[in-house]
């Protein structure tokens, strides 16, 4: 039995153990009250019980709801029979199993968290009382106390059960959690030591090589540059709901595609960062179109006065100035005008910097 | 003199070195190795992993500055860890290039950077740019470098991937002059960084020890 909940039953089996022997001391200083045989015979089955409940409750198969309901009978059984062992019952006297009883509220709440640890305690109260109303007592003048102690200890003991049995889950997330951070830093320190290095080294002899060589060595750099993003320890993790926009416009970055980022990161919305890298997306892809799968470009993003910008280059033929309205007054919508409409959506601005023979520039900027 | 971990880089670049004429002193696998070499064999030019078993490679470039007479840095790095790259420029490094540029970007590099020349490759205008604005925006010490808006303009296009003849043509200026503000952003940042380094070591009492 380990964790925590092995504790909380082995605490419930410590106080059974010491209430059996307060119940047996009570009836000796009683004198055997008014049927000693009885008695003895009440508290030879609790020792019984109390040492099977100490066994069974300790294996995990044997913990459950008839283990429970075969508890609470025998509890009930113990304490019913205290009319036939004390005769007519004292008003401050306690019954014949005295704070015994209490052992099934505890494992009913330690096992079902404090509404079951409540039920728990009604029932036995409930008996409880009614032993004593049996004894003749009049209903105003049954004692209480018994009663508000057992709902106390059923309520509280089973919440407390619950918190830590929720406390220990998030400790074991937490360490499983850390476990799994340290091993990916030494994952990414073994990959970068050797599986880059190889990567970046076939990239570079193939091109050298030229022909299929420099495919391969093309290939080879395309996989370093994404192993490298997989692999790139992040250690300040942005607030709940942002993104470091440079994470995500590193996953742009290729053997053709340059991405040039500050070192602090450039945090936005989680909602502003998507749309904007998609927007960055959409202009890459658009390069590659026009420009062809090989044609280079740069991302570049930067955050200065309250606005982060990225800007989109290319090398290739350029815009002739014009075209872009001439497209829209003939109600096409160009790539150009999809990215505006995005970045306009979240209150930024986008400028088209082009000429014939000279690239094109698409600067993206919202309000960080 | 060649530093890096990995063997077979090291013995790549050095052969690539070797064969574009320049006389490859030491090639290096650890950072405190690296320093005891470098005393001994006073090479003009240290290419340079930023990740070594040892010391940090921004140690290293930051110890390499203090030697006399520094030899220059180029910063060679597969990294891509920006944190790093900019702290070893503001150490002293001279330029970065990632170890997937080509053969004939590299050899350019050692080139210029052998020249007295700051390799600015598009990402490390990035960064450049970044920790200005990132200076800017705290409150204080006011007398932290800024840029003129010359140097900005010419620092976002390196970042963008223009070179320096399409920034000369663009702003109309002199190739000469575009390479100025570019080691001019470059040389205010490392001196503001042996500034601070000393007002740190004042505050902390280390001056007369």
């Amino acid at each position: 039995m380990t964790g925590i909940e092995g504790s909380f039953w082995r605490t419930v089996a410590v106080f059974r153990a010491a209430s059996l022997a307060y119940a047996a001391i009570l009836l000796v200083r009683a004198g055997g009250y008014a049927n000693p045989a009885v008695g003895w015979l009440v508290i030879g089955v609790m020792a019984l019980w109390t040492a099977a409940t100490i066994f069974a409750y300790s294996v995990e198969e044997f913990r459950g709801r008839p283990l429970l309901a075969a508890d609470m009978l025998v509890t009930l059984g113990c304490l019913l029979a205290t009319p036939a062992v004390q005769g007519v019952h004292q008003e401050s006297s306690l019954p014949i199993t005295a704070t015994w009883m209490g052992g099934a509220v505890l494992a009913w709440g330690v096992y079902g968290g404090r509404r079951l640890g409540a039920l728990a305690a009604a029932i036995v109260s409930l008996a409880d009382l009614w032993t004593r109303g049996a004894g003749g007592m009049e209903f105003e003048k049954l004692p209480i106390n018994g009663t508000v102690l057992l709902f106390l200890a059923g309520v509280l003991v089973g919440h407390v059960a619950r918190l830590a049995g929720k406390a220990e889950a998030r400790m074991q997330e937490a360490v499983e959690l850390e476990a799994a951070g340290r091993e990916r830093e030494r994952l990414a320190r073994g990959i970068h030591d050797s599986v880059l290095q190889v990567l970046a080294l076939v990239q570079r002899r193939g091109q050298e090589a030229g022909g299929e060589a420099a495919e391969l060595g093309r290939l080879a750099g395309e996989q370093e540059a994404a192993l490298r993003e997989l692999v790139r320890l992040r250690p300040e993790a942005p607030p709940a709901g942002a993104v470091d926009l440079r994470v995500l416009l590193q996953g742009y970055g290729s053997g053709t595609v340059t991405v040039s980022v500050p070192a602090t990161p450039l945090t936005l919305p989680a909602g502003t960062a998507g749309e904007l890298a998609a927007a960055v997306g959409a202009a890459l892809d658009n390069v590659a179109r026009h420009c062809g799968a090989q044609a280079p470009a740069w991302v570049f993003a930067e955050s200065d006065g309250g606005m982060v910008t990225v800007t989109v280059r290319d090398e290739g033929p350029g815009i002739p100035e014009g075209r872009l309205e001439e497209a829209a007054a003939a109600g096409r919508l160009g790539v150009a005008q999809s990215i505006r409409g995005r970045v306009e959506d979240l209150g930024g601005t986008v400028a088209v910097i082009s000429a014939p023979g000279r690239g094109t520039e698409i600067e993206m900027s919202v309000p960080a | 003199m060649v530093v890096d971990d990995h063997p077979m880089w090291r013995d790549g670049v050095a052969r690539d070195l070797a064969e574009a004429g320049y006389e490859v002193v030491a090639t290096v696998g650890e950072g405190r190795q690296a320093i005891r070499v470098a005393a001994a064999a006073r090479p003009e030019l240290v290419v340079l992993d930023l990740q070594l078993p040892d010391l940090s490679g921004v140690e290293v470039a930051r110890r390499l500055a203090a030697s006399d007479p520094p030899p220059r840095v180029l910063v060679l790095s597969a990294s891509g860890e920006q944190d790093d790259v900019l702290e070893a420029v503001k150490a002293g490094a001279s330029g970065y290039l990632l170890k997937s540029a080509s053969k004939e970007d590299f050899l350019e590099a050692v080139r210029r950077t052998a020249g007295g020349d700051a390799v600015f490759t598009p990402g490390l205008a990035g960064l450049v740019l970044g920790e200005y604005r990132r200076l800017a925006s705290q409150p204080a010490p006011a007398d932290g470098p800024r840029l003129t808006e010359r140097e900005t303009e010419v620092l976002r296009l390196v970042a963008k991937g223009l070179s320096y003849k399409q920034i000369a043509e663009r702003l109309v200026l002199s190739h000469r002059t575009v390479q100025n503000h570019v080691q001019n952003t470059l040389n205010k940042l490392q001196l503001h960084n042996r500034v601070e380094l000393v007002r740190y070591a004042i505050e902390q009492g280390l001056d007369d020890s």
